[in-house]
């Protein structure tokens, strides 16, 4: 080989190494994220293993439909808006979700496969919820449904971003966003962690004449210990949401109630309720004042957006640690 | 001589009758003061029951025990107003369940029958699809209220429309009203934007007695105590309806304006009933039919004690929901359910040949 080529050969191995090595980044997932079935196979088609079984998808979707609030707020952040071809209606109503805003103009779809199928989507995620009657149906059109929970817990809320990073073929965003969230749930947790004493904490809503209670396992409990509470209902031996009553109340002795209630659902007349109760004066969240009524939306939706809740929370419950607002949102995909 | 024998036999039914309620009775409100009692005394917050006799005492000037002011406001605003909403359901639901029985001659009709359930599940339903619920605490029972008494009416009014009433078409009638309902139910709950006003709704169907307070036992009380005054005073004409429309009217009784007012009486009280406590199952049935293979079915006693035994069955089954998983909550009707059915299956098996005859 002629010396002269020496140099053009290195810099096209240094190049081709690189790009291999760019390649190999952009591939790597972590083996432990539940339900790939082969993290090594980053193309298509790749097969995914959903509650509803090993779902193939054939290529890159690029009409996507996530049948669920906390679903479409994860997708939006990993896709770029225009993929996400249609939204469930909660997911428009700002009462409940986080990205009202950024679905404004898209069709609603519903439960009914029809509505769906109108959309011609690639892919469909869908909650535990969604009638096995209409994935059945369309799965029988051809269409890759995958059924998946969203969890509340820091760690599977990462595998959650990278599990439909992997669906979507956004693999490198979806590490990236999953990055985001880790960072700002470790940042906010090494605070609340060293603060002491540790609060007793209840969510408490109220429908009607129902007194619910979120208690261990559910995504206000979640929030609650990030934010360096303790949950009051958790310690009571309170699973999930319960409903409770005003003496159950009494007996948890919360230190703070939080109303993660939407205003036009009477939070405002609950927490006054609360406040006013002459059988609640001695219990120490009332006698304080320290009740209040929290954006609803980031403390029950099964999303990245329970860490806002918990950076929310933690500003009411350590002022001083947090002198600072909370961020207002997270990162959406270009 | 014979005016003499039908007096002395009038007379030993009298004495009959007068010994079966006071036997009966005497057991009857023992067991509600006892499971009162019980009632009180259990709760997430505890409190000992030496404080509690001495803060029931001291409603009477009475005091025996020091006790916290926060266990007065307990037992005072929380525990009391919810066990007497419980006792005054129980009291509805039992009397409406035996004026029902008797009204169709039928042991398996209940206060449903007429379209009240559901016509209070209807404007339930709509209270906390609109919102109202959630601003005006008493605007949900305010709602199922006017929805059972609207659907009474409307079932009465077909059943007499073209100016014939009959039983037949009453009992028709309610089937075709509670099924439109039922529907109207469905596709509100089908239209409801969140899972959250969802929830409330199918809680709310499944009844129960939480944060009951003083202003639901001044809403339930005088409809269901007024409902039930005329029942008693009824039990006579109810007996006497039982045997036919022709036998009735030969013993003096005015069928048609009695069967109205005992239809509108039992529609009043469970209408008061279900406004404050949602759709309790099963008592209205089981209470007067466990009753009945007690006591028999005479109505002059088995009324009232339908009403006592009412009051017992939802204030026992009301103090195990509240306290079996606190300091959650149980839904008291799906525990009346869980309980009653089997109990009323095991009751008809034992007593096929008595249930038969009835």
């Amino acid at each position: 080989m002629p010396l002269r080529h020496t140099p053009a050969l290195i810099a096209a191995l240094v190049i081709l190494l690189m790009a291999a090595l760019a390649a190999c980044q952009q591939a790597t997932l972590p083996d432990s994220v539940p339900g790939i079935v082969d993290p090594a196979n980053l193309g298509w088609p790749r097969e995914v293993e959903g509650l509803n079984g090993v779902v193939s998808i054939p290529a890159k979707p690029e009409r996507i439909i996530t049948a669920s609030v906390g679903h479409d707020e994860v997708a939006l952040a990993l896709v770029p808006g225009d993929r996400l071809v249609a939204v469930g209606g909660a997911t428009k109503d700002g009462t409940f979700s986080n990205v009202a805003p950024l679905v404004e103009d898209k069709p609603v779809i519903t439960s009914d496969p029809e509505t769906i199928i109108a959309q011609s989507p690639d892919v469909i995620v869908t909650s535990p919820f969604f009638p096995p009657d209409a994935i059945e149906a369309l799965t029988r059109v051809g269409i890759p449904v995958v059924q998946t929970a969203l969890e509340h817990d820091p760690e599977a809320r990462i595998d959650s971003i990278l599990f439909m990073g992997y669906i979507f073929g956004e693999e490198e965003r979806a590490l990236e966003f999953a990055e985001e969230v880790r960072q700002r749930y470790d940042s906010l947790v090494a605070v609340t962690a060293a603060q002491e004493p540790k609060p007793r904490v209840l969510a408490l809503t109220q429908y009607s004449d129902q007194i619910w209670v979120a208690g261990g396992n559910s995504s206000e409990g979640g929030v609650i210990t990030a934010a360096g509470g303790i949950n009051a209902a958790e310690e009571a031996g309170v699973e999930g949401n319960q409903t409770t009553s005003l003496e159950g109340v009494i007996a948890m002795d919360p230190e703070v109630i939080i109303i993660p209630q939407p205003a036009a659902f009477g939070a405002d007349e609950f927490r006054q309720s609360l406040l006013a109760n002459e059988a609640l004066a001695e219990t120490p969240a009332v006698k304080n004042g320290a009740v209040h009524v929290v954006e609803s939306k980031h403390f029950t939706t099964l999303s990245h957006w329970n860490t806002r809740g918990a950076e929310d929370l933690a500003r009411l419950l350590w002022p001083d640690a947090f002198p600072e607002p909370a961020d207002a949102g997270f990162s959406l995909a270009e | 001589m014979r005016a003499v024998g039908l007096n002395t036999l009038r007379g030993y039914r009298r004495m009959a009758v007068a010994s079966r309620l006071a036997i009966g009775g005497s057991v009857l409100l023992l067991l509600i003061a006892a499971s009162a009692a019980v009632s009180l005394s259990m709760g997430p917050v505890g409190i000992p029951a030496s404080h509690v006799g001495s803060i029931v005492l001291s409603f009477l000037g009475l005091e025996t025990v020091p006790f916290g002011r926060t266990e007065q406001l307990v037992i005072e605003q929380i525990r009391l107003p919810r066990i007497l909403v419980g006792a005054v359901v129980g009291v509805a639901l039992g009397v409406a369940g035996a004026t029902m029985q008797g009204l169709f001659r039928n042991p398996m009709a209940d206060p449903g029958i007429i379209g009240v359930s559901a016509g209070g599940a209807v404007g339930a339903v709509a209270a906390i699809a609109t919102g109202a619920a959630s601003l005006f605490f008493l605007a949900l029972p305010l709602f199922a209220f006017v929805g059972a008494i609207a659907a009474t009416f409307l079932v009465y009014g077909i059943a007499a429309a073209g100016g014939r009433f009959s039983m037949a078409t009453l009992l028709l009638a309610g089937v075709a009203v509670n099924a439109f309902l039922g529907a109207v139910v469905s596709a509100i709950i089908i239209l409801l934007p969140g899972a959250d006003a969802l929830r409330e709704v199918l809680f709310w169907l499944a009844g129960g007695l939480d944060s009951r307070a003083w202003e639901h036992v001044r809403i339930a009380a005088p409809p269901i105590l007024a409902g039930t005054f005329v029942i008693l005073l009824m039990a006579r004409d109810l007996n006497l309806l039982m045997l036919g429309d022709d036998e009735a009217r030969s013993m003096g009784v005015h069928v048609g304006t009695a069967r109205v007012v005992l239809l509108s009486a039992a529609a009043l009280v469970t209408g008061a009933a279900v406004a404050v406590s949602g759709t309790i199952a099963f008592v209205g049935l089981v209470t007067p039919h466990i009753l009945r293979l007690l006591i028999g079915p005479d109505h002059r006693v088995l009324v009232p004690m339908s009403a006592l035994g009412g009051a017992v069955f939802v204030t026992v089954a009301d103090t195990v929901a509240r306290t079996i998983i606190q300091p959650a909550e149980f839904r008291v009707g799906v525990l009346t359910a869980f309980v009653g059915a089997p109990f009323f299956i095991l009751l008809l098996i034992r007593n096929k040949r008595q249930v038969y005859s009835l």
